[in-house]
């Protein structure tokens, strides 16, 4: 899988490159900035951009710009976003335009090695990764739901992993539970709240978040 | 030209015209042309009006030549009378002198009422006058014998005359006459229409009735000059020579104005006794002084700067400005100006007459100008304490994120790669496990601290989107309503964020609500826009946010930071009610 890699800070950069490196990936470039990121996609083939959000020059939302500009001209390739803070008013905006192959973490979870090698791969599949913070915060906003409330501590720990966009085979090795466990708390998550049961993947995250933010 | 001077010269005016009537009413009846044989009672009047409007006029305005020319107009125009005499010499120089007072009433149009000649025109035309009337006149003189003047048969010699030459005299009479005459007339009331026009509304008051009866004057002579019939051209004479008269009457005219003038700075002194409160001090000076463009600026002697009424600094106006600036005084020390039109400066008693008056109100005018002054320095300098103190909390904030944040995290992977190089050490692989659980805690530590410092997604993101997080971590069902479709300024974002957050944590703290509304809005009006914040829970209410308040006090600082924004924040939370916070905070 060919990664590249866009922080402003040396160290950073070259720390995420060393441990996707180790991870297997195969680290085609890193960048100081997001302009020349996307310059460089032009000739390179890339299966996922891990990016800072805040980047020169005015080292606000350059990260956000160019994941919007990535997915509209690149479709296929995939964007995980990182930041200092991470807001759900951002991550809003940053799906409202779908979930595929798109991560927002929060910086920090760059030292959780498996966790974020994970995110990278998903993201690279065309996954989703959203940071936990955010989903805290859209489950938080929820907290008075009826629907919500009828699910079970363990229901909700799954719900919470499905909308970070952890697979079932993920969530059963968080849990320490059995595949069919997991999918029987999905089956009766989506019962409880009136979704219809997507396939998997990321239509299932789709619905989960749509649900969340409703 | 003080009273007695003044009453001497009086006495030479009549002592002329009364001499002039003698001489022009003995001897045979004269048909000589002369008004004063003519129509005693007007000659006689257009003289003494116009000798008498002078001295009074000196008497006023001692500086001024006006009053001069105006007297020497009335005196040479006896001179005429000379001509009666049947004394050669006496009749040749009556003959020489009668056209002298053309020249200084001409003088005195020109230079009225600012006493210079004013301009390249005016002075040439002037000059071309006094030539006209003396040197040409005398010209004339040399080459015409007494008999060949219009009803002069009896005429004695005209002693002057060197050559008997007709012909010579008539061109030199219709050179200076219809020539240089009709020029200078002509010109005098282009000048006279350009002053008019350029004139400024209190200069037009005084110029009025003297340019008016000036005007009608020459329009007169000019007819007379170019009627053919000698009937035609002796009945516009006459109504020449009655609009003539009333030339000074129009000037002592002016004089009444200014006397009521004078009487409009008594009405100041009422007005300013009875304290009219309505009446701002520069619009009792504007009535007083019946100058609609009167500024008072106040002198401010700790900056050494003008201001206006508010405080602001006041633009005094540059040298080349058409703008006359008196300064007021009072008991030595300067405390204003006054900036007016020029032609109040002619008029020196009178401003200083209303300057005196208004001396005790423009003290104290200058004194609030100068609290207003300071008051609007020190809600510059909250406002520049406040950004400074955002600032520096973002400056912090950056820092810590740019650098410690950073630092730590990179360490962090650093011990990730010790941790599966020391695969072999259990123990290093414990301390090093150890080491990083630590250091993400600071981490954590740290980032809460830089988003207490400063929430620096306001900075990067706006207010709408900072909202929608401070909304995810409010514990209470929260309807959050942003309609903000620009970025507003920093310090008004901020200062919003502040305000919202903290009526957020009463509202959940201390009111125990079960739901709260977040209402913001940008507010236009005409090119200025407010930010309206509303914050409205379903709570306790009795939020006490007094200046001595306790529960509420945070509510206080930031209504401290909203009012340094030149903004308010009201608190509305009766017992049992629920509480409002409504913060409108200028953009600008």
């Amino acid at each position: 899988m060919r990664v590249a890699i866009a922080d402003d800070s040396v160290l950073l950069r070259e720390g995420v490159a060393r441990l996707l490196a180790e991870a297997g990936f195969e680290v085609v470039a890193t960048y100081g900035d997001a302009e020349s990121l996307l310059v460089d996609l032009e000739t390179r083939s890339v299966d996922v951009c891990v990016l800072d959000i805040k980047m020169p020059p005015t080292f606000t939302d350059e990260g956000l710009r160019a994941a919007a500009a990535i997915r509209a001209r690149w479709p296929q390739v995939g964007v995980l976003v990182l930041s200092q803070y991470v807001e759900l008013g951002l991550a809003v905006r940053l799906l409202a335009d779908g979930v595929e192959g798109l991560g927002y973490l929060l910086k920090d979870r760059v030292a959780e090695v498996e966790e974020f090698v994970d995110a990278v791969r998903r993201v690279a599949e065309g996954g989703s990764a959203l940071d936990p913070t955010v989903v805290s915060q859209m489950l938080s906003r929820r907290q008075a739901d009826e629907d919500l409330g009828r699910l079970t501590p363990r229901e909700h720990l799954v719900l919470e992993a499905m909308a970070q966009g952890l697979a079932n085979r993920a969530i059963a090795d968080r849990l320490h539970v059995s595949v069919r466990a997991v999918e029987k708390h999905v089956t009766n998550i989506f019962d409880k709240l009136g979704l219809v049961v997507g396939a998997h993947g990321d239509r299932r995250v789709l619905a989960v978040l749509r649900f969340l933010r409703r | 030209m003080d009273r007695r001077l003044g009453l001497l010269a009086l006495t030479v005016a009549v002592a002329a015209g009364l001499g002039a009537l003698a001489l022009s009413s003995t001897g045979s009846p004269t048909p000589r042309g002369l008004m004063l044989a003519d129509a005693p009672a007007l000659a006689l009047l257009i003289g003494w009006s116009f000798a008498g409007a002078g001295v009074v006029a000196s008497v006023l305005r001692p500086h001024n030549r006006f009053g001069l020319l105006l007297y020497g107009t009335g005196l040479m125009w006896f001179t005429s009378a000379l001509m009666a005499s049947d004394s050669p010499l006496v009749f040749s120089l009556g003959l020489l002198t009668a056209p002298w007072w053309l020249g200084t009433f001409f003088h005195a149009l020109h230079i009225f009422p600012g006493g210079r000649l004013d301009g390249t025109w005016p002075r040439r035309l002037v000059v071309l006058l006094y030539v006209d009337v003396t040197v040409v006149q005398a010209l004339r003189l040399l080459f015409t014998s007494s008999a060949d003047l219009p009803g002069c048969a009896d005429c004695p010699r005209n002693v002057l005359l060197v050559s008997d030459q007709p012909h010579v005299a008539d061109a030199i009479l219709v050179v200076q006459q219809a020539g240089v005459g009709s020029l200078v007339i002509g010109g005098t009331l282009l000048v006279l229409a350009r002053r008019w026009r350029a004139a400024t509304a209190p200069q037009r008051r005084v110029l009025a009735p003297v340019l008016a009866t000036g005007a009608v004057c020459l329009a007169v002579q000019a007819v007379s000059l170019a009627a053919q019939p000698a009937s035609v051209r002796q009945s516009v004479g006459w109504v020449g020579a009655l609009t003539f008269a009333a030339v000074p009457v129009s000037f002592l005219l002016g004089l009444l104005r200014q006397r009521l003038d004078r009487a409009a700075v008594g009405q100041l002194v009422v007005d300013l006794g009875e304290g009219r409160e309505g009446d701002p001090l520069d619009a009792l000076l504007r009535t007083a002084l019946k100058d609609p463009s009167l500024q008072v600026a106040y002198w401010r002697p700790e900056t050494q700067e003008y201001l206006d009424g508010d405080g602001r600094p006041f633009p005094m106006p540059a040298r080349d400005e058409a703008r006359a600036v008196t300064r007021v005084e009072r008991e030595g020390r300067r405390i204003a100006a006054l900036v007016h039109d020029p032609s109040l400066a002619e008029d020196a008693t009178l401003i200083s007459g209303a300057v005196a008056a208004a001396g005790l109100a423009l003290e104290n005018e200058r004194l609030h100008a100068e609290v207003r002054a300071q008051l609007q320095e020190l809600q510059a300098s909250r406002l520049r304490l406040v950004e400074a103190g955002d600032r520096e909390r973002r400056r912090f904030e950056r820092d810590l994120h740019d650098g410690a944040q950073q630092r730590i995290l990179a360490v962090l992977l650093l011990l990730n790669q010790l941790v599966r190089r020391a695969d072999t050490d259990a123990t290093a692989r414990e301390l090093a496990a150890e080491a990083k659980a630590e250091l993400g805690r600071s981490l954590a530590e740290l980032r809460e601290l830089a988003a207490g410092l400063h929430p620096a997604v306001l900075t990067d993101h706006g207010l709408a989107v900072a909202l929608e997080g401070v909304a995810a971590r409010t514990p209470i069902p929260l309807e959050l309503d942003v309609d903000l479709p620009r970025r507003v300024p920093q310090r008004v974002e901020v200062a919003a964020y502040y305000v919202i957050c903290e009526a957020l944590a009463n509202a959940v703290k201390h009111a125990a609500a079960s739901g709260v509304t977040v209402h913001v809005c940008e507010r236009w009006d005409g090119d200025d826009s407010t930010m309206e914040v509303h914050v409205v829970d379903d709570g306790v209410g009795g939020l006490d946010a007094g200046p001595c308040a306790s529960s509420g006090s945070g509510l206080q600082g930031l209504r401290d930071r909203v009012a340094a924004l030149g903004g308010t924040l009201e608190v509305i939370s009766p017992a049992g009610e629920g509480t409002r916070v409504r913060a409108v905070i200028p953009c600008g």
